[in-house]
This record gives C-alpha cells, sequence and structure tokens, in this order.
C-alpha cells in the first residue's frame, strides 16, 4: 500500500502542478475527463460489447412487450421476469471492466480529494490532533507518548491521554507555515504534516497504518511496528473551488459527475456500447 | 419619484420584486425586558452614553407594554399591531377547556394527529394529520413591509414560531423549541445525584453515571453517558406523547486524562478537548430516525466542564436544531438560517431562549457558571448583529432582538434591586453571589448600550433606529398561589376533603368549582357549556366575576398588609378582535414585587395562599401593566406620549407611506 501511494503519489504531485491550486478547474475537469475516456478504452476492450448490445435490446423489447400488454398478466409477468434477467446478465457483463478501471480510477480520484478537499488551517485557531496507538505493538502506553511542536504552534491545553490508547492534544496554530509535528512514542518517532495559513495548497490530514491510507495517500504509511497506529487532525477546512462543490464529498460527486458524462458523450466517438 | 411610482402601484393592487424605496430604512433593535427607571438612571450616571446620545437627538419615552406583560403576549401586539383579541395571544400557558389541561399559547396541540401503520416495528405515517401551526392571528408587519417592495429581514423575532408563511427574511426566537421539541432541557451528566433547591423540580435530563477505570491505574477515566435528541416517532403512535426512553439517542463517551483536569468528549462523529471550567464550541450531532442513515435529524451541542475530579460534572447544552440544515423550519424562506450559518462561519444557538436559566435555578449552575454561557450568547448575537448591519442597505427594514436584559433580570435580581437600591434583600439573596453579581444587571445594559453604539456608527445616513422593548421590570420577592387562595376564598373546591392536588388529575370537585387558574395572569370562570363541567350559568358570570374581582383587590399580604394584586380586568372589556373567545375571563394584574407561581401557573394547588420568592428566577414583569412599562427610543423626535406596542408597528408602515391595515390599533408616532 505504501509503494502503491508512493508512486502515484509522485505522479501526480508532477502532472498536477502545471495549473494547481490556483486555477482548480483545469486539473477537476481533464482528469474527470480522462478517467471518463479511460472507462470507455478499458470497456472496449475487455468488455463483451456483443452480449451488452443483445442484453440491452432484450431489456428493451421486454420493457415494450409491458407498456404494450399492461392489461394482460400473462405476458407483463414473464416479460418483468426475463427483463429482470437481462439486467443481471448486462451488470454482470460490465463486472469485469469496472473490475479492470478499479484501480486507476481510485488512485485518480484520491489524489484529486488529496489536493483539492482540504484547505490549510486558519491561523488564530485551535486544532485537535488524536494519535492512536496500535495494540498490536506492545511496549509503549499513551503516557509515553508526547508531542513535539515546531515555532508557530503552542499546546492550547494539556494533553488527554485515555485508557482506549488514544491520546489527543489542542494546538493553537500562532503562524502561519508549513509545520512537521513530531510525535515520540518509545524510541520511534512519528512525523505529520500540518499546513496553516497562506494560499490552498495540498493538505493532509490523516496518515495512518489501517486501510484508509489508501484515502489519504499525501504521508507515508507508519512502520507495521511503529507503536503509532494513526495520526490525524480532526478540525477541517474545505478548500474553496470557486464554484465547484468542496470538501471530500463535493470533489468525490464532481469526479463521479463529470466522468460518467464524458463517458455518455463519447461512447459514440470511440465506438462503445454502454 | 421611485418612492411615488411604488405607492402608485401598491394602489393598483400590484406588487413586485422586492426594490426598496429611495428614501432611508428603519432599523428596529428590540431589546426585550428593557426598564424606563434604571435606563434612566444609567443614563443620568453617564453609563449609558450612547443610549443617552440616541435619547438626545431623537427621544426617549416609557412604552405601554400589553396585558398581561408577557413576552408572547406583548410581541405578538408589535408584530400584528393588534391586542391579544385579534392575535389570539393571552399568556404563555392557555388551557383547553375540554380537559382543564394547560396548553402552550404558541403551538396548540394538532386535533387530527394522523395515522399509521406498523410495518418491521417502525410506525410509518399513512396520513399526516393536522399541521402544528403557530396559534398567532393577524398580519405581521413585515409581510405588509414586503409586500410593499421593502427589503425586510427580521432577526430572532419571538413568538413566530412555527414560522408564518412569508416573503420576507426572518429567523425565528423565542418560542423556538430543541431538538426534545421543549423550550431548552439540558443534560447533567454527573456522579452524585444533584439536590434540587427546596420547592423546586430540577428541569435537567440528569444522567447519574459511574467514572471507570478501564486502564486499571486506579483512577476512574472514561464516562459514557447518552444525549437525548427528538423524540422516536417511528415508534411512537401518532399524538402520543414520548416517555422518557422515547427519545432517540447519541453516545456520550469522555476520557479523562490520568494527570490533568483534562478530558476528551466524544458525541456521535464530533470530539472536543476540554479543561475544567472551560466550553467547546457548537459540536454536530446526528440522530438516525431510521436505519442506516435514511433519516438523519440534524443538531448541535455544546459541553461545560464543570468538575472533572473528584466529582464529575458536565453539562451538555439542550439539543439545539442545526442552523446549518435544520431538520424543520425556523426561518422563512427555508434557507435563511443556514445562509446565517454559512455567513457566520458555524452553529449559532436557535433554542428560542438561550440562556441556561434552568441550570442556574436547579444549583448544576452557580452565577459564574451562568455568566459564561450567558457570554457565549452574547457572542452568538453579536455575530449575527453585525451581519444583519452588514447587510443593511438605504431602504430596508430590518429588526434585531435581544434577549441580554430580559433574562439576566429574571435571573439576577436578587442580587440587589437596580431600580430601589435601598430596597430590603431578596429571598434569595447569596452573600457570596452578591458581593460579585450586584452589578450584572447594569453592566448587561451597559453590554446592549454598546451595541447601539455599533448598530449607529453602521447604519446608513438617515435611517431611523428604532430601540424599543417589550416591558419593564421589577423583583419578584412574593409568589402567589392563586389556585389556592380561590380554594380559600370558596371558588374552588377539592374532592375528598383534600386541600392540595392538581387541576388535571381528578383533584377537583368541578361540580363546587367556579373558578380556576392557569397561566401566568390569567384565570376562567368554570363557564357551564364551555368548560367540560361547567356549573357557572351565562347570567351570573358577572357577577362572579365581580365578586372575584373585589375578592383580589381587597386581598392583603398576611406578611405586610400590602397591596397584592393592583388591577383585574375582565378580557371582554380590554381586548377586542375575532379571537375574543379564547380570551380568560380575568387578567390578574399583580403589584410589584409579586406574582403567579409556577405551581398555580400550571394548575397545581398547594397548601400556602402567598409565600416567599427563593428562587433564584427572582425578578418578574409579569404584573399590572403599568408597573412595568417598557422604553421607546428614536433617533427622531417622538410625536406625542403615552404610546403603545401597535404604535411602534404603525410607526414602521407609516416610515414607508403605509396606512395600517384595518384591523391594526396603533397610530405612528413619527413622521416620515
Amino acid at each position: 500500500m505504501g509503494s502503491f501511494n508512493a508512486i502515484f503519489t509522485a505522479i501526480f504531485n508532477v502532472v498536477l502542478a502545471p495549473f494547481g491550486h490556483g486555477f482548480p478547474w483545469f486539473d477537476l475537469v481533464l482528469w474527470p475527463l480522462l478517467g471518463g475516456i479511460l472507462a470507455l478504452l478499458v470497456i472496449k476492450a475487455v468488455s463483451n460489447q456483443a452480449g451488452i448490445t443483445r442484453a440491452k435490446n432484450f431489456i428493451q423489447v421486454h420493457l415494450l412487450e409491458i407498456v404494450l400488454f399492461r392489461d394482460d398478466l400473462r405476458v407483463v409477468l414473464p416479460a418483468t421476469a426475463k427483463a429482470l434477467a437481462y439486467n443481471v446478465m448486462y451488470l454482470g457483463y460490465n463486472i469485469v471492466p469496472m473490475l479492470v478501471m478499479i484501480v486507476p480510477m481510485t488512485a485518480i480520484l484520491v489524489q484529486l480529494v488529496s489536493h483539492y478537499a482540504q484547505a490549510p488551517l486558519p491561523v488564530g485557531e485551535t486544532v485537535l490532533i488524536v494519535a492512536k496507538l496500535d495494540g498490536e505493538v506492545q511496549g509503549v502506553a499513551v503516557r509515553d507518548v508526547t508531542l513535539e511542536l515546531p515555532a508557530g504552534l503552542s499546546l492550547d491545553a494539556p494533553p488527554v491521554r485515555s485508557a482506549d490508547g488514544e491520546i489527543a492534544w489542542r494546538v493553537r496554530l500562532d503562524a502561519p507555515g508549513d509545520f512537521v509535528l513530531k510525535l515520540h512514542a518509545g524510541s520511534v518517532t512519528e512525523e505529520k504534516s500540518l499546513a496553516v495559513g497562506g494560499e490552498a495548497r495540498k493538505v493532509s490530514v490523516l496518515r495512518t497504518k489501517s486501510w484508509e491510507a489508501l484515502l489519504y495517500p499525501a504521508e507515508p504509511v507508519p512502520a507495521a511496528d511503529s507503536p503509532i497506529e494513526s495520526i490525524s487532525i480532526l478540525d477541517r477546512d474545505d478548500q474553496p473551488l470557486r464554484g465547484l462543490p468542496d470538501g471530500e464529498g463535493g470533489v468525490l460527486a464532481w469526479f463521479f459527475g463529470v466522468s460518467l458524462l464524458a463517458g455518455f458523450l463519447l461512447k459514440d466517438l470511440f465506438g462503445v456500447t454502454l | 419619484m421611485r418612492r411615488a411610482v411604488l405607492l402608485l402601484l401598491l394602489g393598483a393592487g400590484c406588487s413586485g420584486e422586492n426594490t426598496s424605496p429611495d428614501q432611508p430604512g428603519v432599523f428596529v433593535l428590540g431589546v426585550d425586558g428593557m426598564d424606563p427607571t434604571i435606563l434612566r438612571r444609567l443614563i443620568a450616571e453617564g453609563k449609558a452614553p450612547n443610549l443617552a446620545k440616541l435619547a438626545a437627538d431623537g427621544a426617549f419615552q416609557d412604552l405601554e407594554t400589553s396585558n398581561p406583560p408577557q413576552s408572547p403576549v406583548a410581541w405578538s401586539n408589535f408584530v400584528t399591531g393588534l391586542d391579544p383579541g385579534g392575535h389570539g395571544i393571552y399568556d404563555f400557558v392557555h388551557r383547553d377547556p375540554l380537559t382543564y389541561l394547560p396548553i402552550s399559547s404558541a403551538t396548540p396541540p394538532p386535533g387530527d394527529p394522523g395515522t399509521s401503520v406498523k410495518l418491521f416495528g417502525y410506525n410509518l405515517p399513512v396520513s399526516a394529520g393536522d399541521e402544528i401551526i403557530n396559534n398567532r392571528s393577524g398580519t405581521p408587519w413585515w409581510d405588509v413591509l414586503d409586500g410593499a417592495g421593502v427589503d425586510v429581514e427580521v432577526y430572532r423575532i419571538p413568538g413566530n414560531y412555527p414560522v408564518t408563511e412569508s416573503d420576507a427574511k426572518t429567523l425565528s426566537g423565542m418560542g423556538t423549541v430543541d431538538m426534545r421539541g421543549g423550550y431548552g432541557q439540558y443534560t447533567w451528566i454527573t456522579d452524585t445525584s444533584p439536590v434540587a433547591p427546596p420547592g423546586h423540580g430540577l428541569k435537567a435530563d440528569v444522567q447519574l453515571v459511574t467514572v471507570e477505570d478501564f486502564d486499571l491505574d486506579g483512577k476512574g477515566d472514561t464516562v459514557k453517558a447518552i444525549l437525548k435528541g427528538p423524540p422516536d416517532l417511528f415508534h411512537l403512535e401518532p399524538g402520543q406523547m414520548p416517555g422518557e426512553s422515547d427519545y432517540l439517542t447519541v453516545p456520550v463517551t469522555v476520557s479523562i486524562d490520568p494527570d490533568a483536569d483534562v478530558a476528551m468528549v466524544k458525541v456521535g462523529e464530533s470530539v472536543a478537548v476540554l479543561q475544567e471550567g472551560e466550553w467547546t464550541d457548537w459540536m454536530p450531532v446526528s440522530f438516525d430516525a431510521l436505519p442506516a442513515g435514511a433519516m438523519a435529524l440534524g443538531g448541535s451541542v455544546r459541553f461545560y466542564a464543570k468538575e472533572l475530579r473528584p466529582g464529575f460534572k458536565l453539562y451538555a447544552s439542550p439539543v439545539n436544531l442545526a442552523a446549518d440544515a435544520p431538520p424543520q423550519a425556523i426561518s422563512t424562506p427555508d434557507d435563511f438560517a443556514t445562509e446565517l450559518a454559512d455567513v457566520l462561519e458555524g452553529q449559532y444557538y436557535t433554542q428560542g431562549m438561550p440562556e441556561e436559566t434552568n441550570a442556574l435555578k436547579d444549583g448544576t449552575f452557580d452565577d459564574d457558571d451562568y455568566a459564561k454561557q450567558v457570554a457565549l450568547v452574547q457572542h452568538d448575537a453579536g455575530g449575527m448583529l453585525d451581519v444583519a448591519l452588514a447587510r443593511f442597505d438605504r431602504g430596508d427594514a430590518t429588526f434585531f432582538y435581544l434577549s441580554d436584559i430580559d433574562l439576566q433580570c429574571h435571573m439576577l435580581w436578587r442580587h440587589g434591586d437596580p431600580k430601589e437600591p435601598s430596597a430590603p434583600r431578596h429571598p434569595a439573596w447569596e452573600a457570596t453571589s452578591a458581593a460579585k453579581h450586584a452589578l450584572d444587571i447594569e453592566h448587561y445594559y451597559q453590554h446592549v448600550d454598546s451595541l447601539v453604539g455599533r448598530v449607529r456608527q453602521e447604519l446608513p445616513p438617515e435611517t431611523l433606529l428604532i430601540v424599543m422593548s417589550d416591558h419593564g421590570f421589577q423583583p419578584f420577592t412574593r409568589k402567589v398561589h392563586l389556585n389556592a387562595w380561590l380554594r380559600d376564598h370558596g371558588y374552588l373546591t377539592l374532592k375528598d376533603g383534600k386541600t392540595t392536588g392538581r387541576l388535571t388529575t381528578g383533584d377537583v370537585d368541578w361540580s363546587k368549582t367556579q373558578a380556576y387558574a392557569l397561566g401566568f395572569n390569567s384565570l376562567y370562570l368554570n363557564v357551564a357549556g364551555r368548560e367540560a363541567e361547567g356549573i357557572v350559568s351565562a347570567g351570573d358570570v358577572a357577577r362572579v366575576e365581580a365578586a372575584i374581582t373585589a375578592d383580589l383587590l381587597g386581598y392583603r399580604d398576611p406578611a405586610d398588609q400590602k397591596t397584592v394584586v393592583r388591577r383585574v380586568d375582565r378580557g371582554a372589556d380590554i381586548y377586542h378582535g375575532a379571537r375574543l373567545a379564547d380570551a380568560p375571563d380575568l387578567v390578574i394584574g399583580y403589584d410589584r414585587g409579586y406574582g403567579h407561581s409556577d405551581e398555580s401557573t400550571l394548575g397545581e394547588i398547594v397548601e400556602a395562599e402567598i409565600e416567599d420568592n427563593t428562587s433564584r428566577w427572582s425578578g418578574n414583569h409579569l404584573m399590572a401593566p403599568e408597573v412595568v412599562p417598557g422604553v421607546v427610543l428614536a433617533s427622531r423626535p417622538i410625536l406625542g406620549e403615552a404610546h403603545n406596542l401597535t404604535d411602534v408597528t404603525a410607526t414602521l408602515l407609516a416610515w414607508y407611506g403605509l396606512a395600517p391595515l384595518p384591523e391594526m390599533r396603533g397610530k405612528s408616532f413619527i413622521t416620515p
């Protein structure tokens, strides 16, 4: 997972750089558009196009049958069953291309979210940093975990060490900057980035060992033997995207919406049946 | 010219898109409970310079309040330009003559609760039943102005929940419910059972918890509790009142640090770190009415760590309707509340009466805790006032409500009478608090004064600024159990020789009862043909009313022989309009210092007729109207004197060249 994230992050840090955060529209239109085209190419290459066409035709035929003979239950019931069966068949034909597409599409999507969903936190506010200990790694207790803050950040309250292995710090953001927090847990030190103030830029809100690392690829996954399971920034600000839907949900919805639209608009050009 | 065209269009019965007339606008600051005597003293002492300047530039007069001088009644007079006979709001509490049950004056229960069908353990609605609607009749002034093309914004207006349909922008205030559907019930999570003050039932949802020692280090570290939200309607029959276990809940987990007095509070998906004595910011919570998030109702809550060790006392505010996505309408249009949340960058108090008076009355808060909470309310209100001012353009009409003074006068009067500093100590006087908080009321006046300064600075030139209050204030030192008085004077009889009981629990012998009290100033005769078990014939009503009136006016406080009741008015004499049939038969106007007991207000008959008011709810205005006039200050001279609340309504309309609606009762006191 760590290598996968590292490769895609490196690629997208380069390809998203030319326009970047000053003009998010470009990337947020281009990449879903490319995603839609990629989907068409994959569908054309790996799906059973003849089967899809046949299934769609039969669905239409049986729907027509239902409409025309709606007063005759002896016709409607078998027609409905057949329409449903061809629907299942249609979905089956799409499984293979979906399986092929899921990796690159997810990679594009999480990179866009990583770059455009969150904004740096405002100066003067407080933020909660929560670290969770990995229950599988012995030898470090919550009392052994400390947070080292760089100049520009300060503790706003004593840390809370919970009985279930979480440590929470309320940190005041005194100055703008791209900071690195250092969490010392026994002999291990883990780092976490924290962006404060200034222009919109790539912001990482979670560093974790769990499967969620796939969705938050901006920072390296902690080593398997690290006592720290995850470090998260709980207070988040959505990055304004000049009229586009913002936040994680907004970027996600936009990506799927534009990809689908592109796919439907370009399917004839690529000679693909959807 | 533009205004002339506008008036021409109005005359032709046309209304178009809102375009404010090319004339100065009007900004009304509604300060609940501002008292003319206190204000005059502060002005004389130089402690309210902005209000002094406003008075000097324009005018400052007493403003006649409503009868009775209760906020929902008074603000409804202002909103509609009618008296209670027209708008139908006579008291905080009305009664159902068929059951003798007290009912909310703002939102009477719907007649038809609807029907449902049980499916997979859920009661799914089949028919909606009657809608819960605002009981207030009449046309609000903002609708008249909006119809005339004025851009109107109304912030936190009392008595407008449920919101009435309008094209103007309005946000409901006093009367707006919390997620539980009441006026605000807080949660008190504690490991020690709180003790209610004598004669007072705790208003909190108390959750007795154990501070568990999960990590076995000998120190308690974790508390698990729940926060109640809205009634679980899909498990209740239509119209069924929810029991204590019939509310949707979210879990609350508190982790206390082993060494420091600091805790992590988790409620739903929200997390906060809280030191002892600190408040959290608003924390969003979501209650799932249906599984898998099919229907999630959004609210907001804030916590206060009163004590983390050695005892555990955590306050959770009433769960307010989420301002950014209210699960029911609290504004017109629906998204006005959301729009404000966007501008304010977060949640604000949507609960109608946000000051936590219940916790102070319960004794779970002391005055310091209360002052901290009021500061949060003031912060919210100040931010919203800034938004209102920023949105105000020349020609607009804006109303902005401030609760600062009213609730603080209710709660803090016991520390020292700001009207008569030499008055005897209040029965609820507390030495330690009084030393620290004796001047708090004065400080709240000064806070309002500073807001007035801000408003004057920001308003476009020539804007008419009106600062008004719905009533003034007096001490509340002696509480009258009116139903006990009726019993002792032979107007109300209990069954089986009982001397105490309730109107609603079968304790009263209605066949021998001529009158009963429900609400804060309302007295009803047990009229045959109107009440379920009425005995007073139509021909006998006047005689019984006269007898009760004479007895009440002659009633003297056994403690010092002072007059208790200053005036008694017949509803039929003082009210006018289509809702007269709902009026109380007699309206009781208590003299200074006296007021209805909470017990009697809700129909309880206790042993004593009258006793000291030892509650922290120590200032009041539920007296004779002439004892508690309000104020009106304007940035222009006021014509004539002895104006009332409906005159302010007429003035707002007249400012834009509009005549009052035919049913309205007021007269303008300012020439545009």
